[in-house]
């Protein structure tokens, strides 16, 4: 995917922020290391896959620092699958990071 | 229902002018009509009366004149002076001429419609009118009380996408007598333009000959696509938001964000789940909305943005989008502050937010319109009973003080600093934790660098030598910081290739071709209307919301290509070690994902 959007880049494409500079609408810039160009996320993985920075900074800080997106991603898990919600706050967010 | 009414008509004249004698008269002056025309007009009258509600035919007051002209200047279709109307006499011929089985026939629609416009002004200058100087009709209508002008409205009417008739931005006046029109005519008026309905409604009573209107609840909205350039057609119902709150991006150092900026966030909750608390969490269904200027070119000028030069229209983004653009690019936080409303409110701001997205194409003023004051109109035209004047302020962060002061704002979401961060009141600017990862990888690996952000501007091949040998921990961390580091590289090419644009654009006019493509594209995020030229107004119906679904996805598509083309021209156009930098940063972060997951394949516990 074009994680680096220079597109974005040149240009305030669509929605340029005034307030802001050029710097361009990164929605796109999903974490790296994830390859969430491979298009086959679907909507549920989204929300899991934009975690992960929330994931990195709650696994390094041990826990200290506890985003939406992490505690969104955690509650999503749980949702979905028995397993999670057996598992740790800490492993579910070191499984988020280990994603594709 | 207009094949009805003439029928009854003819069976009994006598009887219409009996019911329309009991209402103030409008009485019509025959000279140099034959019978029949004579006969057509007093039908004419009769039809227009039988869709006046009851408080503007009681307010017309004093008899009133109507006489079929020809000296009225081309375009004119009919005038009212002085408690007379004149009608252009070419109606009357497409008025005889009408099939009246067809209420929506031609020659029915415009001459009924001439005849109520002009009632309708003279309606608006009785005493019982007075209407187009209704405070709450002119925010309706699009003509705002000015900041810093101690009251005084513009003199331009900014809602010109969408209109059913462009004159109705002539003058408050205007305003009325077309809306009025089609307020007592069109059945769909109360689904796309459903403030001024309503609004309507209120103050005159249901007119007579209304249908229920069966509007389609969920509001169409053109959003902009989760990533990169894109749109995506929404449809929000606002049952399924579960609140409003008031999103502030702090301020950072640059001229332009030196007062933050000020958006609206909607709650929306996920499918299925019952609004409530809850939908807090669902993040991925929230939107922002935001007034922003719309800058169709590569380099900001303070100029144009002091004076008026930018469009200034209302964008949809998802708040994902919104919180990576500003906590992970420009580094600013976010403070997301509930409102309290009730849900009728929130389905009223949602209804005028609707009405602004699809008509409104403002210009953008640094002092006198930014996104302060647009937001401000926002909520003051959706919640009349919620003080607005006391409210209003020019900057972001005084009006969140307004909003709090009035008990609006609810602020203290954000005492607890673990928990608003834990349910998305705050979103910290990723900056705000650079050193402290930076601590803990270099506890771990003894890292070389002075601080976290001496580490940052390393060659990414020597940070690159270090990503491989951390714990969990340290190369959690390692990730953090990586990410940043690739963003400084894309702020450093973004800011190289705007210089280089600048001094003498691209040699084959490749990228000017792109930018334009993406530009007026582009423009359908803020501006949909671009995308349904010619069709309905207000907000789009049943057929122009086919065309959407059908058309919205092709510029998407388009929008695309665009950004991906423009993307390689643009890195083709990076000097060749700039490039090189990018790219190794990016391996830089392929290596710390599968580093991460190689720990995690073995971890402990």
């Amino acid at each position: 995917m074009k994680r680096l959007l220079l597109a974005a880049a040149l240009l305030a494409c669509t929605a340029p922020a005034f307030a802001g500079s050029f710097a361009g609408t990164t929605g796109g810039a999903t974490s790296a290391g994830t390859s969430a160009s491979s298009g086959s996320s679907s909507g549920d993985d989204k929300l899991v896959l934009a975690a992960r920075d929330d994931a990195a900074l709650f696994v390094a800080s041990d826990g200290a620092i506890r985003g939406a997106r992490l505690e969104a991603a955690l509650r999503q898990l749980r949702e979905r699958d028995a397993a999670a919600r057996e598992a740790s706050d800490l492993d579910l967010a070191r499984a988020i990071l280990a994603r594709r | 229902m207009r094949g009805r009414f003439r029928a009854s008509c003819l069976a009994g004249l006598l009887a219409c002018t009996a019911a329309a004698a009991a209402q103030p008269r409008v009485a019509v002056d025959g000279e140099g009509l034959s019978p029949a025309e004579q006969a057509a007009t007093r039908e004419l009258v009769a039809a227009a009366m039988a869709r006046l509600p009851p408080r503007i035919a009681d307010g017309l007051g004093r008899e009133v004149a109507l006489r079929w002209r020809d000296d009225l200047p081309e375009q004119v279709h009919g005038r009212a002076r002085n408690g007379r109307i004149g009608l252009d006499r070419r109606l009357l011929a497409g008025w005889m001429a009408r099939d009246p089985a067809d209420d929506r026939d031609p020659g029915t629609r415009i001459a009924l419609a001439t005849l109520l416009h002009e009632l309708a002004h003279v309606f608006d200058r009785s005493p019982a009118g007075g209407l187009s100087r209704d405070p709450r009709l002119l925010d309706l209508a699009g003509w705002p009380v000015r900041p810093l002008r101690l009251g005084l409205r513009t003199g331009r009417n900014d809602f010109r996408d969408r209109s059913p008739d462009p004159y109705e931005l002539a003058s408050p006046a205007e305003f009325l007598a077309v809306n009025l029109e089609h307020f007592l005519l069109d059945p769909e008026y109360a689904c796309r333009r459903p403030d001024l309905h309503r609004y309507f409604v209120a103050r005159l009573g249901t007119p007579p000959s209304a249908r229920g209107a069966d509007c389609d609840g969920a509001l169409p909205l053109v959003a902009a696509g989760n990533e990169g350039a894109g749109l995506q057609l929404l449809a929000v119902d606002p049952a399924r938001v579960a609140g409003v709150d008031y999103l502030l991006a702090e301020a950072d150092a640059s001229p332009m964000s030196r007062w933050g900026h000020g958006m609206l966030r909607l709650v929306v909750c996920a499918p299925g789940r019952a609004p409530g608390p809850d939908c807090r969490l669902d993040l991925e269904h929230h939107l922002v909305l935001s007034f922003r200027a719309f800058v169709d070119e590569v380099q900001v000028s303070n100029w144009r943005g002091l004076t008026g030069g930018y469009p200034s229209r209302l964008f949809v983004l998802p708040l994902a989008r919104v919180v990576d653009e500003y906590t992970r690019v420009e580094l600013r936080g976010l403070r997301s502050v509930p409102l309290r409303l009730a849900p009728e409110e929130v389905a009223r701001l949602l209804e005028r937010a609707a009405r602004v997205h699809w008509s409104y194409d403002g210009r953008y003023r640094f002092v006198g319109n930014n996104c302060a004051v647009e937001a401000w109109k926002l909520l003051n035209d959706a919640l009349p009973g919620r003080d607005g004047p006391r409210l209003r302020s020019i900057t972001p962060s005084g009006l969140l003080r307004r909003l709090e002061r009035a008990g609006i704002a609810d602020a203290s979401v954000l005492d607890d600093e673990a928990e608003a961060l834990r349910l998305g009141h705050r979103f910290d600017s990723l900056s705000r934790h650079f050193g402290g990862m930076y601590a803990v990888a270099s506890a771990e690996l003894g890292l070389p660098a002075r601080d976290a952000d001496a580490w940052l501007r390393l060659d990414p091949a020597v940070r690159g030598e270090w990503l491989e040998r951390g714990g969990l921990r340290a190369t959690a961390a390692l990730l953090v910081l990586e990410e940043a580091a690739l963003r400084q590289e894309q702020a450093r090419a973004r800011e190289t290739l705007r210089r280089r644009y600048r001094r003498g654009g691209d040699g084959d006019g490749r990228i000017q071709a792109l930018l334009q493509a993406l530009w007026s594209d582009g423009a359908g995020a803020g501006r949909p209307a671009a995308l349904l030229p010619g069709s309905g107004y207000g907000l789009p119906q049943d057929d122009e919301r086919g065309l959407l679904a059908a058309r919205v996805p092709d510029t998407d598509a388009r929008l695309r290509a665009a950004q991906a083309g423009l993307y390689d021209a643009a890195l083709a156009w990076l000097p060749e070690r700039q490039r090189g930098r990018l790219r190794a940063t990016e391996e830089n972060l392929e290596r710390i994902g599968e580093r991460l997951r190689a720990l995690a394949a073995t971890a402990p516990d």
